[in-house]
């Protein structure tokens, strides 16, 4: 599934870049893509995939809500909050996890602990009791 | 119409950076200082582009690379960053709650 | 145009003062990230204004290879820093 992902990305990138539908285009595209090496990937489900997707474009309009709360009120505290990571992740849903959380800017990953733990810098209101 | 709204894309980018690059000045924590720069660098950038977008349509695609590129890396900067700088703050994490103003 | 872009150079010297003025390292580093997407993305406005869409393919080039070297960087400093210590 990632593999797809993978290559999925690389043609976006090269379509993108180039913003050229020619077939020697295509093709140059798809024969660098296909020989560019891949890491080992892991299977991850589809269905957390596409959650995970979803969640990317619900963080974009939250990520300028937050943006505009801490611009009109301001934020002094700062803590740190260990969060749990959800169960069954990839390594590449972690990433997507980590990209999340650090997206807002409210919140940012500090640290990523083995045990399956987040250490999470948010900035609040005032200090939470 | 379309020239307003890119102008209101391009001036709210702007205040966005001015608030978050202002705080660089003080003596805050870098963790602190990261949080207004992804207000700035990220999502005041990405308001910029979006005007630029705007303006000339038929750019599209190397703006659409520039927006994904600009979420990526600035998000992934700041992960780093705060992963560098909190390497042996980690222990003494509720010391830096308690004077965190 | 030229009235944003002449406020965007003003936003610009906000993180040089402060890589100038701050001794840590990693202040400056912050700084350094900033003044990179700031004129790269000054590179893309650039491109509009003179409406010369070549310039605009540099910053979009810029953009995407973008900070890779700074966060090498950051590595390479924090390994160091533990190799003072430890």
């Amino acid at each position: 599934m990632t593999g797809y992902l993978n290559i999925i990305l690389r043609l976006t990138i090269w379509f993108l870049l180039t913003a050229d539908l020619s077939w020697a285009n295509i093709v140059i595209g798809v024969g660098v893509t296909i020989l560019l090496p891949r890491g080992v990937t892991n299977v991850g489900l589809l269905k957390d995939w596409l959650r995970t997707l979803g969640e990317v474009l619900v963080a974009i309009p939250q990520a300028y809500k937050e943006a505009f709360e801490i611009m009109l009120y301001p934020h002094r505290e700062e803590t740190v909050v260990l969060e749990r990571v959800k169960p069954r992740r990839t390594p590449s849903l972690i990433f997507l996890d980590i990209f999340l959380i650090t997206f807002t800017p409210k919140t940012i990953v500090q640290r990523y602990h083995n045990q399956g733990w987040y250490e999470v810098h948010y900035i609040q209101r005032r200090e939470t009791p | 119409m379309i020239n307003i709204l890119s102008y209101t894309c391009i001036i709210l980018g702007l205040v966005f950076w001015y608030w978050g690059t202002w705080p660089l000045l003080g003596r805050r924590s870098v963790l602190y200082k990261l949080h207004g720069l992804s207000v700035a660098d990220t999502l005041g950038s990405m308001a910029i582009v979006v005007g630029l977008l705007l303006r000339i349509p038929h750019e599209w695609p190397l703006l659409v690379l520039a927006l994904i590129s600009l979420s990526i890396w600035n998000t992934v900067l700041g992960y780093v960053l705060a992963y560098c700088v909190t390497d042996d703050v980690t222990h003494d994490a509720g010391q830096e709650v308690s004077h965190g103003r | 145009m030229t009235l944003v872009l002449i406020a965007m150079i003003g936003a610009l010297l906000i993180p040089m003062v402060e890589a100038l003025q701050d001794e840590d390292i990693w202040q400056r580093m912050l700084a350094f990230a900033s003044i990179a997407t700031k004129t790269s993305v000054m590179i893309l406005v650039i491109a509009v204004l003179q409406d010369d869409w070549m310039i605009g393919v540099v910053g979009v080039l810029i953009l995407s290879v973008g900070n890779a070297a700074l966060m090498l960087l950051a590595h390479i400093i924090k390994r160091v820093d533990d190799a003072m210590e430890g």
